[in-house]
């Protein structure tokens, strides 16, 4: 068919229609009937490998004689990337993922034969591990809203007649022969369109300039140039619906009159400019490009002009100036380019996603889209998803979602349970949005208070594996390589921001690098020629602003906490441990034997190595390396094997203690961070007196810790030892009653506090205070005090944390039946995993969704009112908040309850301390409180958390108190004076994938017998065994 | 500008020759065709020496600064000729975030070539790119025309292999 009309245009749409009602759903589902495969088939899908499961499929159809009724049609990508190669086969709508070759016998025979779609080959959602058979009911898709995208899994990219059955050049048809230019203009204005590519102009403004400039000669141009790192929804659309675009040129050339166009598309998508070509040779057959379209008079025809990968290129002037053959180099404004654009004529550019909205704004009218979005953010937008995220791809959704739908509801959340630390809008030219902002929707001005930009729509979501100075130092690195040179701020000021970057990654920044860059950044800002240079100080200004704590911990302590900057740890699992353990050292020596050396080298940061193999909940093991292989190593079942050498080889802890100090420290509090405190100040030379209020030194390690997890005898060896370095002890001493908190501040020089928080926090629902109910963490103290308090046959706790668990085993021990009430799922609960499973094993039942109502007593029988829950929204923690189930209550009766939901601290024995929050405030870099010479550290401060954090709090405190005491007297301050140990620095031979090796533990039936521990260490071999498996990553080849 | 002397030069055909003078022809009285003039020659002779960027100068009369500093401004020209197959390390920010770097460098150690160089025998170019747009398979990585997706230590030899 030559060139059409309007008439055949609509004839051609009307003849496609029962394709497309196919591929709609809109006729009835039957065996035999017709079906339309439609098989992914975008740049992604291909790396992927889709084209053998495509190829295989005609194969497979063909020699079936099924190529009748089955058609096999490759689209462009289908948005959830990570699922590719997949497929929709219409009308049913059912979705495949992750096909192979292989699979495609299956499809044929039990699908397309038998009428029985695949089961196994369909999505499955991680979160509950239940199947989606069709593609809309899946919730990254049904949360969407699909616009731009709207021909997703619907069209043949290269066949003309499918997107004109999709509507494709109605607009167009409509523009050039039922409208005048005023009104094309008029509808984008009231439409609200903002420019897609970043900066977010009116597009009807920017259109009404430029038809209001002199001249016969005027250039459509369309931005394909897209080169933020993290964006692929341009490419996306022209892969797959290129003749949206084209549609949308021929509708604002009418608009501006122009009568030449250009669509400029970076050469690193030659299958978008591919499929782009065939689109434009088709269209031109039907002479909807050309002379006298569709019979309309006007004239439009256009080109591809290739980009030469210069990301600068995607700059409005520098475009034009590319086009003109020349480096592309951006242009001062005035003149505008509406006015003066390429080969100084009146120009318009538009993005990619912009473009591909104009024809549907033509057909529906301005106020249709302008229906959608916010006030000043009309319309969808369409993101693309990628980073630290479960799914990504590409999300289309309406202005005004919170940020916080698309990183969950359709992002599915965070991989590995890691926590969520920002995600990136905008690439090189935008910032990071933190977790505190999450509920910021996605609206121009909105995101721009962020310090972020909307940009063209690159999510990259960061976890706390991501170090956020990095992040900006590798956005800089780009502008700064992509800069084209013109300007000075641009080409020198990014430069010397990059350098400040590179040496604060590097462990050479000073404090003043701070303001020197944002006194930069400010000044590039200002004075930039174009956008690039404009955008580029922006990543560096956002993570300043919101992590500003990561770049003083770089210059200030030479520390990344994520373990990125090479020059600032030796390996991961050293990094990630509050103590700074030196894991593979250790582990390299019991490998070998050396299991006294072995002791020596953990003591020297570690004073609790016996406790802490058996209690630690393990940051190393978080970021073990070898977990990208198989399983993470046993690191505290080594560091335990190596304490019990030593105790059963008697090797005693030795230590090394400073010249005396004059000075004398009180600290408050005997448990983790008190003695962590005591031991590095008895180690500097002070003179430490601990004050304990309960008969014994050792907090929440024997009055919350249960013995099966933590035998005494252990615990009180390594007290002794820490003790025996020379501190004094006062327990049964409580500060505020005993002796007061003024005679402290007279009689020493430095006063550290480590209460911790042993307080049971307050549920507060009616009938807590009835006798029966206690607080698990009182309970815990009761029984480390040695004391059995009667808990009856039956006992609820409620809470999911590790209070509640060693609650519900230790009642356990004491012959109840008992369960455990969660108001979530098991997942979401922050006790340790294979606690809770250990818990479990023992007969303990765990009832999740279940959320405390009123408890009361009837006839003397304590019992509690339950609401169920369903999971409902998101919070910022990316945990589902429960909501309760109308009229779904459910009454259970307890000898015993008990509140484990959390615990406070009790600072009442001081007045004036300053509190945030109900926790000790300090300062985070000094450790002070706001009383003079006072400090504080642990779960006084932080809350609840890890026993390796207090004990690493009370070291850090020891330091900043020497630093403080060394000042005032002239001194210098302590320095570690560590034996070196001699470590074999061999990286091991070929990586053999095997599991990881696990203790053994008494039979659950055995151990609730009494409290004797539960597990027991490895034996030679099998810890032999686990060490080889270490990666040695602290050994650097040069 | 590039280490000439490290990288052996590849001969320039008479028919090559040719189909550079075709191309030439073909754009000459086209204004502002420099670019594309220039990728189709680079497309014929794999690189753009000083030879064909003088040819270029004379047949479109522009002057053989203006082409040096096209040449020199856009990264998809190159200098030096290209290996037989040209590996692509992406390290946008979803790869990087993903471990490209990592990628990146277990290739240079293990072929000794450069970033923007050749490996002597003349089989692999090696280049880091910025975003290949394949984000939601990260890392990624392209060799010729195919593109790879999650890429690690753990298959990049293999993908490699089959690149002789």
């Amino acid at each position: 068919m030559g060139k059409i009309n309007r008439n055949q245009l609509n004839q051609i749409r009307f003849k496609g229609k029962d394709i497309i009602d196919i591929r709609l759903g809109k006729v009835p589902i039957k065996a035999d009937g017709e079906k339309h495969l439609m098989i992914c088939g975008g740049t992604a899908c291909h790396a992927s490998k889709s084209e053998p499961v495509r190829d295989a499929l005609k194969r497979e159809v063909e020699t079936r004689g099924l190529s009748n009724r089955c058609k096999v049609i490759e689209t462009g990508n289908d948005a959830f990337a990570i699922l590719a190669p997949a497929m929709v086969v219409y009308p049913e709508g059912v979705y495949y993922v992750h096909l192979i070759p292989d699979d495609v016998h299956d499809i044929v025979s039990q699908h397309l034969i038998d009428g029985k779609p695949v089961e196994r080959l369909f999505y499955r959602d991680i979160s509950n591990g239940k199947s989606i058979p069709r593609m809309m009911d899946i919730p990254y898709f049904s949360n969407q809203r699909m616009v731009t995208l709207r021909n997703l899994t619907l069209i043949d990219p290269e066949i003309i007649d499918d997107a004109i059955a999709r509507d494709a050049y109605q607009g167009a048809a409509k523009a050039l022969i039922d409208m005048a230019a005023e009104e094309i203009i008029n509808q984008m204005k009231i439409s609200g369109l903002r420019g897609r590519g970043g900066a977010g102009f009116p597009t009807g403004m920017k259109w009404e300039f430029a038809s209001k400039s002199k001249g016969d000669v005027k250039y459509i141009l369309c931005n394909a140039d897209e080169g933020d790192p993290g964006a692929f929804m341009d490419r996306s659309v022209l892969e797959a619906d290129p003749h949206a675009v084209l549609d949308g040129m021929i509708i604002a050339a009418k608009a501006i009159k122009a009568h030449q166009g250009y669509i400029y598309c970076r050469a690193e998508y030659p299958l978008a400019i591919k499929r782009l070509g065939i689109a434009i040779g088709q269209a031109r057959q039907y002479g909807l490009l050309g002379t006298n379209i569709l019979g309309s008079g006007f004239d439009f025809d256009l080109e591809i002009y290739q980009g030469a990968g210069a990301f600068v290129c995607g700059e409005e002037t520098a475009l034009m100036t590319s086009i003109e053959g020349k480096r592309g180099m951006p242009r001062p404004r005035p003149p505008f380019p509406a006015q003066e654009g390429l080969w100084k004529k009146p120009t318009v550019l538009n993005n990619v996603e912009t473009l591909a909205n104009v024809a549907q704004i033509i057909l529906n009218g301005g106020e249709w889209y302008a229906s959608v979005g916010t006030e000043s953010s009309k319309g969808t937008k369409v993101f693309a998803l990628s980073g630290k995220v479960n799914n990504s791809g590409l999300v289309e959704v309406p202005m005004g979602t919170p940020l916080k739908d698309i990183v969950y509801n359709i992002g599915g959340g965070i991989p590995k349970a890691k926590r969520f630390k920002g995600v990136q809008l905008g690439g090189p030219s935008g910032g990071c949005i933190p977790s505190e902002l999450l509920d910021t929707v996605t609206d121009y001005e909105a995101i721009t208070s962020t310090g972020a930009i909307m940009g063209s729509g690159g999510m990259v979501v960061m976890d706390e594996d991501n170090c956020m100075v990095d992040i900006a130092r590798f956005f800089m690195e780009f502008c700064q390589e992509e800069s084209c040179g013109k300007c000075t701020p641009g080409r020198e000021g990014t430069k010397r921001m990059l350098e400040i970057l590179t040496r604060i990654t590097k462990g050479r920044g000073e404090l003043s690098d701070i303001d020197t860059l944002e006194e930069l950044a400010l000044m590039v800002k200002d004075s930039a020629l174009c956008g690039l240079g404009q955008t580029a100080p922006n990543p560096v200004l956002s993570t300043i602003r919101y992590f500003r704590h990561e770049y003083e911990d770089h210059i200030l302590e030479h520390r990344c906490e994520a373990g990125v900057c090479p020059d600032l740890f030796k390996a991961k699992c050293i990094n990630a441990c509050p103590l700074g353990q030196e894991v593979p050292g250790y582990i390299s020596l019991v490998e070998e034997e050396r299991f006294e050396e072995a002791i020596r080298l953990i003591r020297q940061t570690n004073p609790m190595p016996g406790t802490l193999g058996r209690v630690c909940s393990h940051p190393c093991m978080d970021v073990c390396i070898r977990a990208q292989t198989d399983a993470p190593i046993n690191i505290p079942e080594i560091k335990r094997y190596a304490a019990d050498m030593a105790r059963e080889r008697g090797v005693v802890a030795e230590f090394k203690k400073a010249k005396k100090n004059s000075e004398e420290i009180a600290v408050i509090g005997g448990g983790p961070s008190g003695l962590g405190a005591s031991y590095y100040l008895s180690l500097m030379g002070y003179n430490v007196t601990m004050f304990e209020e309960l008969p014994k030194l050792g907090g929440m390690l024997r009055y919350g810790i249960p013995a099966y997890r933590l035998p005494r005898d252990i615990l009180d060896e390594e007290i002794n030892d820490i003790i025996n370095t020379g501190i004094a002890v006062r327990t049964g001493v409580r500060v505020g009653r005993d002796i007061s908190m003024e005679k402290l501040q007279k009689d020493f020089d430095a006063i550290f506090i480590g209460i911790g928080a042993h307080r049971s926090q307050i549920m507060g629902i009616p009938g807590e205070d009835i006798d029966g109910v206690y607080g698990g963490a009182e309970f815990l103290r009761q029984v480390g005090l040695g004391n059995t308090p009667n808990i009856g046959k039956t006992v609820a706790v409620i809470g999911g944390g590790n209070t509640a668990i060693d609650v519900a085993r230790t009642c356990r021990r004491m012959g109840a039946d008992v369960t455990i009430l969660y108001r979530r799922e098991q997942k979401d609960m922050p006790a340790t995993a294979e606690e809770i499973e250990d818990g479990i094993d023992e007969g303990i039942e765990l009832k999740t969704f279940m959320m405390p109502g009123s408890i009361n007593k009837d006839n003397g029988r304590l019992n509690i009112i339950l609401h169920k829950c369903e999971p409902g929204e998101f919070d910022r923690d990316g945990r589902r908040t429960p909501v309760p189930i109308t009229d779904a209550l459910v009454r259970e009766e307890y000898d015993t309850i008990f509140a484990a939901i959390g615990q406070v601290s009790d600072t009442s024995f001081i007045s004036n301390l300053d509190l945030k929050r109900g926790w000790i405030e300090i300062d985070r870099l000094t450790l002070k409180t706001n009383l003079d010479n006072i400090y504080a550290g642990g779960d006084a401060v932080t809350g609840p958390a890890l026993v390796v954090d207090a004990l690493a709090a009370g070291k850090r405190a020891a330091i900043a108190i020497d630093r403080d005491l060394s000042a005032k007297k002239g001194r210098k301050p302590y320095e570690d004076q560590y034996d070196k140990i001699f470590i074999t620095m061999k990286v091991p031979g070929d990586t053999i994938k095997q599991d990881m090796a696990k203790a053994p533990k008494i039979s659950a039936k055995e151990r609730i017998k009494d409290f004797s521990e539960v597990e027991h260490g490895f034996d030679i071999k099998t810890v032999k065994g686990e060490c080889a498996r270490c990666l040695r990553c602290d050994v650097k080849i040069d | 500008m590039s280490e000439l002397k490290s990288v052996p030069k590849k001969k320039i055909t008479p028919e090559m020759w040719g189909e550079i003078d075709k191309i030439i022809n073909r754009y000459k009285d086209k204004p502002g065709s420099l670019i594309p003039v220039l990728e189709e020659c680079q497309n014929v002779s794999g690189y753009l020496p000083m030879e064909v960027q003088e040819r270029v100068s004379r047949g479109l009369n522009i002057p053989g600064s203006t082409i040096y500093g096209v040449v020199s401004f856009y990264s998809f020209f190159t200098m030096i000729p290209k290996g037989r197959h040209i590996i692509k390390v992406c390290l946008g920010t979803a790869c990087y975030v993903r471990g490209g770097k990592a990628n990146l460098d277990y290739v240079k150690d293990e072929f000794e070539v450069e970033v923007g160089s050749t490996t002597t025998d003349l089989r692999f170019s090696l280049d880091s790119v910025r975003c290949l747009g394949a984000c939601g398979m990260a890392p990624a990585m392209v060799v010729d025309k195919d593109t790879y997706a999650q890429v690690s230590r753990a298959n990049i030899m293999e993908i490699l292999e089959s690149y002789k």
